[in-house]
């Protein structure tokens, strides 16, 4: 295997695992506006910590204005003004070197993306050039990155494509041919044909149909289980995070409020957001009755004082409305930002109890 | 006897291809039938895929296409017999819609309140500003909401939500006895999708309302419909009782559908994803 | 956010509509002092002939006796309100024909713009002259104007067509059908507070192109001459051989003036232009960030 990724394969066994790729510190990113008698701030993102180790899907969940595509904009060093990242930094620990990516040359930053850094988008059609076979997208944004040139070339393209089970003749194709599904497809494809360390996912399948979104989310899993690469999955649908990621991140007004196991947060969630999400979540077989959240989103353009849940949470004491929980670890990987949670981890549960219809 | 409050009656479409040289029909909804009750208010969903003719449908029912084939009756009236501006508005007033954005579905550049108003005064015949508050007022208080808190307030001001519960209301100004809602809560956060949902529960329950409730989720689907009916390309492939087709759906294209969904509890007992090889079929 | 502070941050933050507000306000001030004129605009020997510019008569005088500066402040007022008047009617119909003709669709569609092409193509200027030709000493400024109007709407109304056929397929088009709107109150009320922007860019150009239509039309006599403009200026300019005997400032002041007219206009349309694209993606953002 060629294009497995030398990093993948000593990442399980050495130390590397111990310094994580990518670590996010106390980012802030604002979009200030002034312009047309509109003057506003919008704190999109809002004092984020977080790090993504090797080899796993990383899932970040949110609702409309929660921050989580400001965030994965700023992770991608893909921001244009308005947005602009106030204080924090953005390190990725590649394998041949750390970089921040604040402190990078757009030279620089050009060199690592789509080797080191790829995306997956929501709209392939912004990736792949609607007037150009898939063939040139693939020579366009693979030719610079890898050894191989001309026949060679061709020939790790045909061998990627059919590793991903997809014809090559779909290299002939222009992507108006392709159905929804299989253009998402030909973008996973292209993210990954450089073997990149790490690759973000934003919402890609939200577009998709049941049926078609469960076969590209299972591609994705699987390249990314052969690579090694490490995926940040961003969408706002639950499900999806169940069965695809093996760590979650929930963000709430521009912060992470709770992050762990996925597969913890699903058993056991702690912040009282977490626990709405997860429990208002309709599922087939399940007939109790579901409750939606009182109150209205968050706004980031007036952001409240103290934890931006309280005015919406059922739990709200005193000291909430006046300082912002940080996040705590309160176990093993497992970190939430709640005054109450903090307190007394064992009084939430039944409180959540009496709440619930 | 009483008619029923809705007659589908073997109901296809089919459009003009398009293109200079091609002359091919493209039947976007093939022979659909189904009736309402008008004695027994339902949730009547139609699931399906993007292309499916689900919207198509949705369309016909509410009178803005013409079906190419079969017939449409609201209480007992074809709805091909309706022509006039006066027989519309009797008819919407009867028949409303709910539609799939909020943040699309009330003009960015005015408030929402005049939406509700303007059907207080073309369906209800609210001639006084006085009579036309308290109606509206009325609908609001329905879905939760009151007029002080809607009132000269902007769409852009409000969540998803909020405009889907005003849209609601909107829509109950005119007391209607079927509501046709095209994807109602797929672009609402999550959090606030439930209340939606619920509502649609409430209008059935306490207000006598049938909701013909069209989706692709079928969690939500499982979650308030009576009855549904599974379309593909155009055709109902599958039809009853929502439970017992969810819970045991018999005809292939809804065995695929049902297995696609991907559920939480599924995820812990390993139906995932890993489950199945991935054969992607080039289309 | 309100109209003054809009105009306001454009005005500092965009030279090119400063500079244009700059430049049609000094013609617009220029016009305006035409209420303070010593002399009436139609009598002829009121000053000594072909002086050239000086401080008694800044822009010098005509060789019909007439002060350059004086007569311009008329020349000029007429040429600027021919054109807004122009506009404005053209605006009309072409917002009536636009709009309507995107909403409805179907059959309203295709006769408007079969009527909306036939204009498009149909030869401007020789229907001008043959006007002329017909009406002779009937043909007065309000009869031009509305001719112009009546020949000046077809493009814009594609354009307004094209945005409205957009609007209709908007969700919140629908909702206003099902809250019993009819067709007049979706189209004034729903729709119309999105092509004003465009509807105002197009305006200005509108009246760039009208003035510049008067004007040829005067320099060649197919006017009336009567009524003073900018191109009637010329005409008598041309009559009396002014360029010939070196009497330039009959000719070059009424020219610059229309020139800065028309570099003024042309600067705000497309300032304004740039504001309509990036303020609809401000409000977006504001709307959902």
């Amino acid at each position: 295997m060629t294009l497995l990724h030398p990093a993948a394969a000593s990442a399980a066994a050495e130390d590397d695992a111990a310094i994580p790729l990518l670590s996010v510190d106390r980012l802030k990113a604002y979009y200030r506006l002034k312009l047309f008698g509109i003057d506003r701030e919008v704190r999109a993102v809002d004092d984020v910590t977080f790090a993504i180790g090797r080899n796993e899907i990383y899932g970040l969940a949110g609702e409309s204005s929660s921050g989580k595509s400001t965030l994965i904009k700023t992770i991608a060093g893909a921001i244009r003004p308005p947005l602009a990242v106030e204080t924090g930094s953005v390190c990725f620990n590649f394998s041949d070197g750390t970089r921040d990516i604040y402190r990078l040359t757009p030279r620089e930053l050009g060199e690592i993306r789509w080797k080191r850094l790829s995306y997956i988008m929501q709209g392939s059609m912004s990736v792949l050039n609607p007037v150009r076979r898939i063939r040139h997208s693939f020579t366009d944004f693979a030719l610079p990155h890898v050894p191989e040139k001309g026949a060679a070339f061709a020939e790790r393209i045909g061998r990627h494509l059919e590793r991903l089970h997809l014809e090559r003749s779909v290299l002939d194709a222009y992507p108006h041919e392709l159905s929804g599904g299989m253009r998402q497809r030909v973008a996973i494809a292209l993210a990954t044909v450089c073997g990149p360390e790490f690759i973000i996912a934003d919402e890609p399948t939200t577009a998709l149909d049941v049926i078609v979104q469960k076969g590209v989310l299972a591609m994705l899993r699987g390249i990314q289980r052969e690579l090694g690469s490490s995926v940040l999955f961003v969408t706002h649908d639950m499900a999806v995070h169940a069965n695809l990621t093996d760590r979650l991140g929930i963000m709430y007004a521009g912060r992470l409020v709770e992050e762990g196991r996925t597969r913890d947060l699903f058993r056991q969630p702690l912040h009282p957001y977490t626990r709405h999400l997860i429990s208002s979540l309709p599922q087939i077989g399940d007939d109790t009755p579901k409750k939606g959240l009182e109150g209205s989103p968050p706004n980031l353009a007036a952001p409240l004082s103290g934890c931006r849940f309280h005015p919406r949470c059922p739990l709200a004491i005193d000291i909430c409305r006046r300082e912002a929980p940080p996040m705590v670890a309160v176990a093993p990987g497992r970190r939430v930002a709640c005054h109450v949670v903090t307190a007394s981890p064992d009084a939430v549960a039944p409180a959540m109890e009496e709440v619930r219809p | 006897m009483k008619p029923n409050l809705l007659d589908v009656d073997n109901v296809s479409k089919t459009f003009a291809g398009r293109g200079l040289f091609s002359r091919r029909m493209k039947r976007a909804v093939r022979n659909v039938s189904f009736s309402l009750d008008a004695d027994r208010p339902e949730v009547f969903t139609i699931i399906g895929e993007s292309g499916s003719g689900k919207s198509t449908l949705a369309s016909m029912i509410l009178n803005t296409a013409r079906p190419t084939g079969g017939s449409i009756r609201f209480e007992g009236r074809d709805l091909a017999h309706i022509r006039s501006r006066r027989d519309r508005v009797a008819f919407m007033s009867r028949v409303q819609a709910i539609f799939q954005n909020p943040f699309d579905a009330f003009n960015p550049l005015k408030p929402v309140d005049r939406y509700l108003y303007t059907a207080a005064e073309v369906f209800s015949g609210c001639r006084t500003k006085e009579a036309r508050e308290t109606r509206v007022d009325d609908a609001l208080h329905k879905v939760g909401l009151s007029l002080a808190e809607v009132s000269g307030r902007f769409p852009h001001e409000m969540s998803g939500g909020q405009l889907q519960r005003i849209a609601i209301a909107r829509a109950l100004v005119s007391s209607p006895s079927l509501i046709v809602a095209d994807e109602p809560v797929s672009m609402i956060d999550a959090s606030l999708r439930m209340t939606v949902i619920n509502l649609f529960r409430m209008l059935r329950d306490d207000l006598g309302v049938s909701i013909i409730y069209i989706t692709h989720d079928l969690a939500t689907a499982y979650y308030i419909s009576d009855r549904l009916i599974i379309m593909q390309t155009g055709e109902v492939v599958e039809a009853g009782d929502a439970r017992q087709v969810l819970a045991a759906p018999r005809h292939p294209y809804s065995i695929r559908l049902r297995e696609a969904v991907l559920s939480v509890d599924g995820a812990w007992r390993g139906t995932g994803l890993d489950a199945e090889a991935i054969q992607p079929s080039l289309r | 956010m309100n109209t003054l502070k809009v105009l306001r941050d454009l005005f500092y933050y965009n030279k090119e509509f400063a500079t244009g507000l700059l430049l049609v306000l000094i013609v617009v001030a220029v016009a305006a002092s035409s209420f303070f004129s010593p002399y009436p605009p139609l009598d002829v020997y009121v000053v000594p002939p072909d002086l050239p510019p000086s401080w008694q008569h800044p822009f010098g005088t005509t060789s019909r006796g007439q002060d350059v500066f004086w007569q311009l402040t008329f020349a000029i007022r007429n040429t600027l309100l021919f054109g807004i008047v122009v506009a404005v009617i053209s605006r009309v119909i072409s917002l009536c024909v636009g709009l309507v003709s995107g909403y409805r669709g179907g059959w309203v569609d295709r006769v408007l713009m079969s009527l909306n092409d036939t204009f498009v193509v149909i030869p401007l200027f020789p229907i001008l002259v043959l006007f002329y030709f017909i009406m002779r000493d009937q043909m007065t400024w309000g009869l031009l104007a509305l001719i112009v109007a009546l020949l000046g709407w077809a493009y814009d109304a594609r354009l307004i067509r094209s945005i409205a056929m957009s609007l209709r397929t908007r969700e919140f088009t629908r909702q206003a059908v099902f809250s019993g709107m009819g067709t007049g109150r979706i189209v004034w009320q729903e729709h119309l507070p999105f092509v004003l922007p465009i509807v105002f860019s197009t305006t200005l150009n509108n009246i760039n192109w009208s003035i510049g239509i008067e004007v040829t039309l005067s320099v060649l006599g197919f006017t009336d001459i009567n009524t003073p403009t900018i191109g009637g200026m010329i005409y008598w300019a041309n009559q009396h051989t002014a360029l010939v005997s070196g009497i330039w400032w009959w000719v070059a002041f009424p020219i610059a003036l229309v020139v800065l007219l028309f570099i003024g206009l042309f600067l705000l349309a497309i300032s304004m232009n740039e504001y309509i694209d990036p303020r609809s993606r401000l409000s977006r953002l504001g709307g959902q960030a």
